[in-house]
């Protein structure tokens, strides 16, 4: 069982593994020639499915095992982000699976200019400036070692991404950053309201969300003192491609997404044509926390069932072959 | 009658802050020596590992004066809780957010006389705007304890710029427990690591194993044996090289051999800093027989009488000298050890801990019977003499403290109770 591969882009392989880290503390990590998989299935809240491209991130990319070039890890994500942090300042870094004591580990290897180079050689350059010669040697090497787990193939077959009927919306969010400090100070004022009020403490406050097919998405949480919301017109909703539905055109005519466009308007001021799901405020919180990556979201609402978000990391080709899939179930009440 | 006051500076109080809250990391109270030309902070922890000193000389205050006519060495010692001094000299920083007014000057003074209220630290803190604070603590007069360490018996040393360990820090788990320092071709580790977790299911919970290698031309000077493995807690590391860094010092370190103490020391402007740390490790190098190789970036002036091998096998002919008290001593290095011989990094290092039982190398069990230094013995005790004046008393020493790795002689120890140095039983007759 062998894997090892260069990290070339360490800032969004860091900025990736955070976002993973406020969902849960350990990632069933699947390797193979074609990508690298993350998924988190946490006891409660938000699944993800992360798939990232393998140049999106690594170079010179190496695997092999037995069970057909596939190695299935489980990784702990803090241990992992932290190791990543030490990168970010790095000349080269590198990963690869190893084994020391009977314990599998994935070893980050980083090289880094001598740390204290920048004050050493400003003062040099005082003197007359030889700041920069003696930089080759200067290097300082760091080991990570964060301890996984190896999954046998039979661990993880009955593993399946969940699925779920068509969408009646899809809509591109708004940027996350507003999204995120919007729902958060709904939650919390939602907090604040309720421990005066003192009762239903098991449960947090729930979200409401809605989108149309109209560009309009809305934001709201509902308290028994008060009821807030935010509304956002003027959003996008792409269009669904042809060619990636199996009944071409056709399915698209009774797509329910189609219908919805018949419901509703561009204001948002229609009761009708919304399709609705209520979230929990915290886990939309973690949720948020991937707005880091700066990419483009495509939120689909399945009404009262589901909200499925992809992420799809930023690249410079348009292939967008890395995204992150968040599965949100809806709350009834 | 103690008489002890003194004045100090804004930047001064501040730094005594910082001084204050790394000696907090090490224990909850810390003790005061006063003499006629210095003020010494020190705390020791409580399992005995770890002892921290600040010498704050005259430089360090705008006015130092101190009397006295109790006891003939001209000391005066006590003991304060850290936490009640942190809230007194608060840290620049929350100066700098204004939540503080701004101090002009900090008078201290110590009140001792039966007339008004015993044993108490006045602090008076003269601000702006005419506002004057003043703070009375208790103190308790303590005979103050102070590690010994003698750098003439550390033949390992080596200098580097504070930055460069606090990135090492900081590249380190917050959870990691133990830090191994060894130089090899040329380049020096730090490897920070955690007791092994064998639950295969906990196993993800185990902290990051951190190896940082850097080029010894990055110290300012280095010369230690090479492969020679000292291990010390990161904790303390930590709260040694974060202190170093806001001094923007040079921090020196200087050992002899695993299971005897490491001291890293460091000082600027008149305050002078030694922590003092009890190690484990090993050396897993060529034996004493082969060409000691030293990295060094300047010649070696001794030789390493020290080797980890050459101490362990005088143990076993010697009966170590008594330790009295310091039962804490042996814990927390047995600590230390066991974790070290589970750790990882030392799994290439079992052979030589196991050495000590079966298979013990020809060289080593050559040396049994070499004739013991009876010279080296007798250096460790508590000093409960006074009559050292060149040294703070009373004083442990490291000279003699049983190597971490020896635990089989450690494990034979624990039966025998602690006795009188013979020295002192000579004074009796």
């Amino acid at each position: 069982m062998r894997f090892k591969a260069q990290i070339q882009n360490i800032t969004t392989f860091t900025k990736f593994v955070a976002s993973l880290t406020s969902l849960g503390p350990v990632a069933w990590v699947r390797l193979n020639e074609n990508d690298v998989r993350f998924t988190i299935i946490p006891e409660q809240g938000t699944q993800v499915w992360a798939v990232l491209a393998i140049d999106a991130i690594f170079e010179g990319y190496t695997i092999q095992s037995a069970a057909e070039n596939v190695i299935n890890l489980e990784v702990p994500l803090g241990p992992l982000h932290q190791a990543l942090k030490s990168a970010l300042q790095a000349t080269a870094a590198s990963i690869r699976l190893t084994k020391k004591d009977n314990i599998p580990l994935l070893s980050i290897t980083i090289v880094r200019n001598s740390i204290g180079n920048a004050r050493q050689s400003a003062s040099e350059d005082d003197d007359g400036g030889i700041g920069i010669g003696l930089s080759r040697e200067r290097e300082t090497t760091i080991t990570q070692d964060v301890p996984v787990r190896v999954l046998s193939p039979s661990k993880v077959e009955g593993i399946h991404e969940p699925r779920c009927r068509d969408p009646d919306v899809h809509i591109i969010l708004p940027p996350l950053m507003q999204l995120k400090s919007i729902s958060d100070r709904f939650t919390k004022v939602a907090l604040e309201s309720r421990s005066v009020t003192a009762g239903l403490s098991a449960i947090g406050p729930r979200l409401e969300m809605a989108a149309n097919m109209h560009g309009c998405l809305r934001l709201g949480i509902k308290t028994d003192a008060m009821k807030m919301a935010s509304l956002w017109t003027g959003l996008d909703n792409p269009e669904l491609d042809p060619s990636h539905l199996e009944g071409g055109m056709e399915e698209i005519q009774q797509h329910p997404s189609t219908r919805m466009k018949q419901l509703g308007g561009p204001d948002g001021q229609s009761e009708e044509g919304w399709a609705k799901v209520r979230l929990d405020g915290k886990d939309w919180g973690k949720v948020m926390s991937v707005g880091r990556l700066g990419g483009r979201v495509i939120a689909c609402f399945c009404h009262e069932h589901a909200l499925i978000l992809y992420v799809y990391l930023p690249s410079e080709r348009d292939e967008e072959e890395s995204a992150l899939t968040y599965y949100i179930s809806s709350y009834s009440a | 009658m103690v008489k002890l006051t003194f004045t100090l500076t804004p930047d001064a109080s501040a730094r005594l802050h910082d001084a204050l809250s790394c000696l907090g990391k090490f224990g909850d109270s810390v003790s005061f020596e006063a003499r006629k030309d210095q003020l010494v902070l020190s705390t020791l922890n409580s399992s005995k590992s770890a002892y921290a000193s600040f010498k704050l000389e005259l430089g360090f205050f705008s006015a130092f004066d101190f009397a006295s006519d109790v006891g003939q060495d001209g000391r005066f010692t006590c003991s304060i809780m850290v936490k009640a001094l942190l809230s007194v000299f608060k840290s620049r920083a929350a100066e700098a957010r204004g939540k503080n007014a701004g101090i002009e000057k900090c008078e201290v003074a110590v009140q001792e006389t039966p007339e008004e209220a015993e044993c108490r630290f006045i602090v008076k803190m003269i601000c702006e705007h005419g506002v004057t604070k003043t703070y009375k603590l208790t103190y308790e007069p303590v005979a103050v304890v102070h590690a010994l360490f003698d750098r003439n018996l550390a033949t390992n040393r080596w200098v580097i710029q504070s930055s460069f360990l606090k990135e090492f820090a900081d590249y380190f788990s917050p959870k990691a427990e133990q830090l191994d320092i060894y130089a090899e071709d040329g380049k020096a580790t730090f490897i920070s690591f955690t007791e092994k977790v064998m639950k295969s299911k906990s196993v993800l919970k185990h902290p990051l194993k951190t190896a940082v290698s850097v080029n010894l031309s990055d110290f300012d000077h280095f010369s230690a044996q090479e492969q020679l493995h000292i291990v010390i807690s990161v904790k303390d590391f930590r709260s040694a090289v974060m202190h170093a860094d806001t001094m923007n010092a040079s921090v020196s370190a200087f050992y002899s051999s695993p299971g005897r103490p490491l001291q890293l020391a460091y000082e600027k402007d008149s305050l002078q800093c030694q922590m003092t740390l009890m190690t484990a490790g090993d050396y897993i190098g060529p034996t004493e027989s082969d060409v000691p190789s030293a990295a060094s970036t300047r010649p070696q002036t001794r030789g390493q009488s020290f080797s980890a091998s050459d101490s362990r096998s005088e143990r076993q002919n010697d009966m170590p000298p008594p330790r009295p008290s310091n039962q804490a001593i042996r814990k927390g290095l047995r600590g230390l050890g066991r974790n070290e011989s589970s750790g990882q990094a030392a799994s290439t290092r079992r052979v030589s801990q196991e050495s000590d039982s079966l298979f013990v190398p020809l060289e080593e069990s050559d040396r049994r019977w070499d004739p013991p230094d009876y010279e080296k013995v007798e250096t460790l005790g508590w000093d409960a003499t006074a009559d050292n004046e060149n040294e703070p008393h009373p004083t442990f020493r490291d000279s003699r403290i049983p190597s971490a790795t020896d635990l089989n002689s450690n494990e034979m120890l624990e039966g025998l109770p602690p006795t009188q140095r013979i020295s002192q039983i000579k004074g009796i007759w």
